[in-house]
């Protein structure tokens, strides 16, 4: 392989990386937009869509090591798998706004943000009691099939990722700045009292918050275990806190930002492990996370947040 | 007054029943030796854990059932080693566990740990109560290296007895095997960022070198990490003709897919650390295959005169054999050995007077004889090299030694 192909090769790898921070980093800054809050649970709703992701796939007769499928089969059992899963994780998400944060979210300091590790840790165990302590295999559902273009591999793994994680984020996009449910969410965001004032029903805007944002981690971690192939109950801290970088890289609040800051911590994770070597990885992450705080304060897009006063 | 002497009496029933506790304990005291076992029971590396902590406690039920050693019967007191936080083992609650062995008085000697990095953390804590422990598996040189002393035994006298040989040859002679047998030129070594990890790749790299391999690069995974296809692209551009993984299970069951992706005919591998049955489980069998590993002791699970031990630990301990349950259960019988020794010589059997009896053992056991030198490393340095075939690890020889 020449240099050049080398370079794109990490290129690719580094955005599809990204696509995965980006969907999850959406799920921390919608939260925080609304209610600002930063929901650690949000790292361990990630990590049990994975095992949702393989209950649903049992249920339809897929087991880790069966063949990977295609035609429409493989169309069928993708859009039944995420559909099942995403609702399953946001269902989640709303129980745990409901049950665990409703009742400490008007209580000041940082009783709900620790809330929100205490319900990380429980989930964590409830999978580790579940499915033991070792890495799970994920079933390889998509086919290996590969294309090479000027000495760079492009997967279908990667293309079919890419093609959902832009269709979920166009749709995202298209529900908050075109809908009224929109519309009531980014009021909220602004101001929840005048919200509330405006017959806005605050507490449906935060349930479905949590639904929409976990939702996303759900998709997110189909991505994960679709790309590499396996899940384990100690994956939602490094992935869940590299999306929370990214969140606040691209400016916490801000859904452009979530999806930027994504893709380039994507990028520089696998352009730093080329040029530097993957054990500075995070040193570099946080370097420049650093770097951009002390001129942003706001991450990259947070100017253009509105935020409460 | 009635209240009076009802207090009384209330408190001589408690001086009582705290005397009646305290002479019950005291006989308990007098028969039972415990045995700590802190191991990584969760996390990435549950499999062989399990497999050693089901060797010694096979070897302590057989103990007891003969009667016990030196009138005194045996006792496990398990801990696990791994954190939620960590994924795998975690050394500072290695040491936890430790502290609390030695907080126990029944608490005489202990086997483990399983992983070189929580040996760092416990020895310098067993130097200072001169307890004994045994290793099965773990194989860091530098834990019982002299040059070390003041780091790892502060005290001095060797505390730290291993049951398997050190990376000061499991690294070297694989770099020796991959050399003559596997005919490698050029080789990019990683590692897990663990005490086991780096020391392993290290001496691999060394040895490597001065046969003249040409080593392309060097780099370390975090096993927290899940993505390495980044490193392995910057591998694959380089073209080496193998690569050598030096690290437990962690990295290993997401290092094993991505590189069978990434870099399919690359020659592969990897120490005892992926001596592991679930590994195939963990990451499929075509994603093994071909993988070799090593381990620092000789091939016993498939040796004609441990056929019988074999046999007998999967009807009772219902999983497969591997040969770290053997080092393990042979540790316990090391262990059981010293206690008779000293009853025998009418010492009183103490922490202390157990770690100089181990100190002088020499066992006769289903893997040869057990003695260890002054630093308290097995006298017996045979490296074995086994492929993953087919989903399972076939022995392939004795790793060359030059």
């Amino acid at each position: 392989m020449h240099m050049l192909d080398v370079l794109c090769q990490q290129v690719v790898n580094g955005l599809a990386l990204g696509m995965m921070y980006a969907l999850l980093a959406l799920g921390f800054t919608m939260v925080y937009g609304i209610i600002e809050l930063i929901n650690f649970s949000h790292f361990s709703v990630f990590m049990t869509g994975t095992f949702v992701g393989l209950v649903v796939l049992s249920l339809m007769g897929v087991a880790p090591g069966s063949a990977s499928l295609t035609g429409l089969p493989l169309v069928g059992i993708l859009i039944v798998l995420f559909a099942v899963t995403m609702a399953a994780t946001g269902l989640l998400g709303v129980l745990i706004e409901r049950i665990c944060l409703r009742p400490v979210r008007h209580v000041s300091g940082t009783a709900p943000m620790i809330t929100t590790i205490g319900v990380a840790f429980i989930l964590i165990n409830v999978v580790l009691l579940t499915w033991g302590p070792q890495a799970q295999r994920f079933p390889q559902l998509l086919p290996n099939w590969r294309w090479t273009i000027e000495g760079v591999e492009i997967t279908f793994k990667q293309v079919v990722l890419f093609a959902v994680a832009i269709i979920l984020m166009v749709s995202l996009s298209h529900l908050v700045k075109r809908t009224t449910l929109g519309k009531a969410m980014r009021a909220t965001a602004q101001d929840a009292d005048a919200a509330r004032m405006m017959g806005i029903d605050v507490d449906r805007v935060v349930v479905l918050t949590f639904f929409l944002g976990s939702a996303l981690a759900g998709a997110g971690s189909l991505f994960f275990g679709l790309y590499y192939g396996f899940t384990g109950y100690y994956i939602g801290y490094t992935t869940g806190l590299r999306a929370f970088t990214s969140a606040v890289l691209g400016g916490i609040g801000s859904i452009p930002g979530a999806v930027l800051g994504g893709l380039f911590i994507g990028l520089t994770q696998s352009l730093g492990g080329q040029f530097i070597g993957v054990k500075w990885t995070d040193v570099i992450i946080f370097s420049i996370l650093i770097f951009v705080l002390v001129f942003r304060p706001n991450g990259l897009l947070g100017a253009q947040t509105p935020r409460r006063a | 007054m009635k209240r009076h002497s009802l207090m009384i009496g209330i408190a001589l029933l408690f001086t009582a029943a705290t005397l009646i506790g305290l002479s019950s304990q005291l006989a308990a005291q007098a028969k039972v030796v415990k045995i700590g076992l802190s191991l990584p029971l969760t996390g990435a590396d549950a499999d062989g854990a399990d497999a050693i902590l089901k060797g010694a406690q096979m070897a302590i039920a057989e103990i007891n059932a003969k009667g016990g050693a030196g009138g005194y019967k045996f006792e496990a007191l398990v801990f696990d080693s791994a954190t939620p936080a960590a994924g795998q083992y975690d050394p500072a609650q290695a040491a936890t566990n430790y502290k609390k062995f030695i907080g126990d008085s029944l608490v005489l000697a202990a086997v483990g740990p399983v992983m070189s990095g929580e040996g760092k953390a416990i020895s310098p804590i067993l130097s200072e109560a001169d307890m004994a422990t045994i290793t099965p598996s773990s194989t860091n040189p530098d834990i019982t290296d002299p040059k070390f002393q003041a780091q790892y035994r502060p005290k001095g006298k060797a505390v730290y007895f291993r049951t398997v040989t050190t990376d000061a040859y499991q690294g070297p002679n694989m770099a020796n095997y991959l050399f003559h047998q596997q005919k490698i030129k050029t080789v990019y070594v990683l590692d897990d960022g663990g005490a086991f990890g780096v020391g392993i790749a290290d001496s691999f790299q060394k040895r490597a070198g001065e046969l003249g391999v040409k080593i392309l690069g060097r780099d370390r995974l975090d096993p927290k990490e899940a993505d390495y296809k980044t490193i392995l692209t910057k591998i694959k551009g380089m073209n080496p003709d193998a690569i050598y993984y030096g690290g437990v299970m962690q990295a290993a069951a997401k290092l094993a897919p991505q590189a069978y992706e990434v870099v399919p005919k690359v020659i592969k591998a990897g120490s005892d650390g992926v001596y592991d049955l679930s590994w195939p489980k963990q990451s499929g069998k075509e994603a093994v295959e071909g993988w070799f590993c090593s381990q620092a002791s000789p091939e016993l699970v498939t040796a004609p005169k441990v056929e019988s031990w074999v046999t007998k630990f999967k009807t009772e301990m219902k999983r497969e054999a591997t040969n770290y349950a053997i080092t393990s259960y042979n540790a316990v019988y090391v262990i059981a050995d010293s206690v008779e020794r000293t009853a025998k010589a009418g010492k009183p059997l103490t922490r202390s007077s157990l770690r100089d009896a181990i100190q002088a053992a020499n066992v006769t056991s289903i893997q040869g004889p057990i003695a260890f030198d002054a630093n308290g490393d097995i006298l017996t340095k045979t490296v074995s090299i086994y492929q993953w075939r087919d989903g399972e690890i076939k022995y392939v020889t004795v790793a060359p030694e030059k």
